[in-house]
């Protein structure tokens, strides 16, 4: 039984976004893993450590060169990769990711699945259920905390308002993780090294069918209805500004102030 | 044109929880009135839900009764969607946007071979399916999608739509449960509170929180004291308790605490729906960013665009001359 780890390629978070036409400008974007799949690849590689998975594998849909994330992934100490090498705007569909996903899964003799809650960019927060949906495996969303006991996986899930819920699942099981569910671990340098060597199998997704599946139509900024006012100025002046206004619209007084 | 709705109404104690009542109203729009609209509710007894009919303001309530609904569970309740679904021949699945949603939403959707249109603010009807608006890029964009086939699968955002007022479902239906407890894969063993820290967020007048962007922990001193010249505690984004920087107790957003304070500072915090949902009961909100385009500003009622390292004790020391 294998531990599989459900990455995506994304924009870096610290890139400066602009919408152009249905997404966002892509030219000149640094690329890296989803943060949210960084926990889930730690996970998994803390399932094989705790003794519960064979080999770790990481899986991701996306172009050529997202074959980064998977490296990435293997510098961890994932054990080996899959690629399905599609465009990447066909990853705007959620549905053929998870088909094309779950088919590969079906074969890699998953106990525990992991995938990270969203991916930072299209945010659909699916992939991982649908994925669960299509092979009949059990599912959980926003896990923050994960037990293996007697063959059964026992999962923590974030609810609202400072609840949770713990839940038994059988195996095999997709987990979508929480941020925070784990420290992931840096890549060392002998991990790097031997990433270099671990094998990364390859396949060609075919297109999907024009008209399928969910399509993008317009990327914006959202329209604020009562936005801030936007203080000018150095940061003294900006902040010599902002007191008298925080006062008045909060009504507090301070513990300096002149009694 | 319109069509039927179904919407997954939860139970809480004090009876139906507030997003089932936003579903409710998200449905009766889309579906032209409360005629078009069906709620599921799975229970382990029908005679559970004797009252809470008088307070669903549905066209149908459908009860999925059944020992497996006994306690909620990912796969019991798409079991119960779905079946509530085919009893009602909605073309639309309107599910929370939530960890409930989360849960059940793709389970369903992956029955129905398509994907949902998730974390969606508004709605509307395709000839062959629904276009939906929803947010992107951790609540930086908004994005228009369309979800060709029906029925279509969406989970609406908290506070997208105000919550329905309590009414009677017009008429109720009680279909038993196509699964047993002994088909469902995962089984509910309690839900307990995460645990509360010695703080407490939700009393205090003055927040102070900070964001991932101030860069690391080692730079949360300047926040402290800006909370000490305001007379406030410090809270956190989420960001920042998940790497460890300040507890998780400390955490606002829907996750975490629900703060309504006098005055909220927002220090290099973006503002994702998530973290907006636990501060947007704030009286003033103030909002510190180096992104102009941050979400944050959206909330608030005055900003400064700059570095937070520089605008913070900027601030701090204006506070202090101020008195």
């Amino acid at each position: 039984m294998n531990a599989v780890a459900l990455v995506k390629q994304v924009p870096d978070r610290n890139s400066a976004f602009r919408p152009a036409g249905d997404w966002i400008d892509e030219s000149s974007l640094g690329y890296g893993i989803n943060d949210y799949d960084r926990y889930a690849v730690e996970a998994a590689l803390a399932l094989k450590e705790a003794g519960h998975a064979a080999e770790t594998v990481a899986v991701t849909a996306g172009p050529a060169d997202a074959g980064q994330v998977l490296r990435s992934c293997l510098a961890m100490g994932a054990d080996r990769g899959v690629h399905l090498i599609t465009d990447r705007a066909h990853l705007a569909d959620p549905f053929f990711v998870a088909r094309a996903l779950a088919d590969a899964v079906s074969g890699l003799d998953a106990g525990v699945v992991f995938a990270g809650l969203l991916a930072e960019d299209s945010g659909h927060g699916q992939v991982g259920g649908l994925v669960a949906g299509l092979l009949g495996y059990s599912f959980a969303s926003a896990a923050t905390g994960l037990h293996f006991r007697n063959g059964r996986l026992e999962v923590h899930r974030e609810l609202e308002g400072g609840r949770i819920a713990v839940v038994e699942l059988r195996l095999p099981a997709v987990v979508a993780v929480q941020t925070g569910i784990n420290t992931p671990r840096y890549a060392s340098l002998r991990g790097i090294m031997a990433s270099r060597r671990k094998p990364v199998e390859r396949m060609e997704l075919a297109a999907p069918a024009d008209g399928a599946g969910l399509r993008r139509l317009t990327l914006s900024r959202p329209e604020r209805g009562a936005s801030a006012e936007i203080l000018q100025g150095s940061p003294q002046e900006a902040a010599a500004a902002l007191v008298p206004r925080m006062r008045a619209g909060a009504g507090v007084s301070f513990p300096g102030d002149a009694s | 044109m319109s069509r039927r709705v179904l919407v997954l109404a939860e139970r809480s104690e004090s009876g139906i929880t507030d997003a089932s009542y936003e579903l409710l109203e998200a449905a009766s729009r889309l579906a032209g009135g409360q005629d078009g609209v069906s709620a599921v509710l799975p229970v382990a007894d029908a005679s559970e839900a004797e009252g809470l009919r008088e307070v669903l303001p549905a066209g149908e309530l459908l009860l999925v009764e059944g020992p497996a609904h006994a306690s909620p569970t990912a796969d019991g309740t798409a079991a119960a969607v779905l079946h509530a679904r085919e009893a009602s021949g909605a073309e639309c699945i309107l599910l929370p946007h939530d960890p409930v949603g989360w849960d059940v939403a793709p389970l369903v959707a992956a029955r129905l071979g398509t994907a949902a249109a998730t974390a969606v603010s508004a709605l509307s009807w395709r000839e062959d399916g629904i276009a939906a608006k929803r947010s992107a890029f951790l609540g930086k964009f908004v994005q228009e999608v369309e979800a060709p086939g029906l029925p279509a699968v969406a989970t609406v955002e908290r506070g997208a739509f105000p919550a329905r007022e309590p009414g009677p479902a017009l008429s109720v239906r009680i279909l038993p449960s196509p699964v047993g407890p002994g088909d469902l894969r995962s089984r509910l063993v309690e839900v307990r509170d995460a645990g509360a820290g010695g703080v407490d967020l939700t009393a205090a007048d003055v927040v102070v929180a900070a964001g991932r962007g101030l860069g690391g922990p080692e730079n949360l001193d300047i926040v402290h004291e800006l909370a000490a010249a305001l007379g406030g505690v410090v809270g956190a984004s989420r960001a920042v308790t998940d790497a460890g920087w300040l507890p998780h107790e400390l955490q606002i957003g829907s996750s975490g605490a629900t703060v309504s304070p006098k005055l909220y500072v927002a220090c290099a915090i973006s503002g994702a729906i998530q973290h907006l949902v636990g501060m947007r009961g704030s009286r003033f909100v103030v909002a510190i960013n180096k992104d102009p385009d941050a979400p944050i500003f959206g909330a608030a009622d005055v900003g400064i665009v700059g570095d937070a390292l520089e605008v913070i004790p900027a601030v701090t020391e204006a506070v202090r001359n101020s008195g």
